[in-house]
């Protein structure tokens, strides 16, 4: 009678790290998952006969770690789903969630919020630029010791005397300059 | 240190993985072709038909991905044994998809084949 509590612990036990790691699904599809997994578990004992703890592992070794089987499970349906969408919230989400799974995932994560960062900050320039061009945009200054130095401004800061204001075309001087006057 | 023959074995058993894995697709898809199984049926088709050493834990994740794709469709059907179980079967796209990878499969082998003919001989 013991035996078949044990086994029965290590079914649930195996199926709830499993139901765990599929979190990242949507509620229907895991539990169809869970539940095929059940009905598999289920036959595979009744083939094997005796309940023993040692026949529990046999047919649970065979599905491998249950983090292992949900991540393919998971990478397989996250990836799909971010191909198939273009919203930008829903491709964030996502490539987070496979970041949590891969180290490749990462990476790409990293990737695209430089470039999320990169297109606010050109998006910002683009409106505050006429509006405050001395406190916004991107200034690159030569010092007498032949150094570069770059100096990023959205609204405030001082700008180095002597530099060249990158953002600014010739043809904006006079109009600039008017807004000014 | 490994030596230089460890190596050489490795990548040999990662390329026989990954070959595997193209494999199993096809082989899933072609083990419906004749009606609908579930999931441990599938799997005794692959083994006995074939002698392709298939995973369960992989077989179950590739089975839900050809369902994303809409390769093939599930059903839950009330056993005898008094538990339902998932059963699939191949969609008409599925079907076709089959056949496009038959042809290539048959095509790419018989290529194969005519290149690995000198090593055949050789052996």
């Amino acid at each position: 009678m013991s035996t078949a509590v044990g086994t029965q612990e290590q079914i649930e036990s195996y199926l709830s790290r499993l139901r765990a790691g599929l979190r990242g699904l949507n509620e229907r599809d895991a539990q169809d998952i869970m539940e095929e997994l059940r009905s598999h578990i289920t036959d595979k004992m009744a083939m094997s006969g005796a309940v023993t703890p040692a026949g529990i592992d046999a047919v649970l070794g065979g599905l491998g770690s249950p983090e292992e089987l949900a991540r393919q499970y998971v990478t397989d349906e996250v990836l799909a789903r971010t191909q198939a969408s273009r919203s930008p919230l829903q491709i964030i989400k996502n490539t987070f969630r496979w970041a949590s799974l891969s180290f490749a995932g990462l990476f790409v994560v990293l990737g695209s919020l430089m470039g999320y960062a990169v297109g606010l900050l050109l998006l910002l320039w683009a409106v505050l630029k006429p509006l405050h061009p001395r406190t916004a945009g991107l200034w690159v200054a030569r010092n007498s010791t032949g150094d570069i130095s770059i100096s990023v401004h959205v609204w405030a800061g001082r700008v180095v005397p002597g530099s060249r204001d990158v953002l600014r075309k010739p043809c904006m001087n006079q109009w600039t300059g008017r807004l000014q006057n | 240190m490994k030596g230089r023959n460890a190596d050489i074995h490795e990548n040999g058993d990662k390329w026989e993985i990954q070959l595997r894995k193209g494999g199993l697709e096809l082989a899933i898809l072609a083990a419906l072709w004749d009606g609908k199984l579930y999931g441990l049926e599938i799997l005794r088709r692959l083994e006995q038909g074939s002698d392709l050493v298939v995973s369960e834990g992989t077989v179950y994740p590739l089975l839900s991905r050809l369902k994303n794709l809409e390769l093939v469709v599930s059903e839950w059907v009330e056993s005898d044994g008094g538990h339902p179980r998932k059963y699939y079967a191949l969609t008409p796209a599925g079907r076709e998809r089959v056949r496009e990878m038959s042809v290539m499969w048959s095509r790419f082998s018989s290529s194969m084949s005519k290149l690995l003919a000198p090593v055949a001989r050789s052996k």
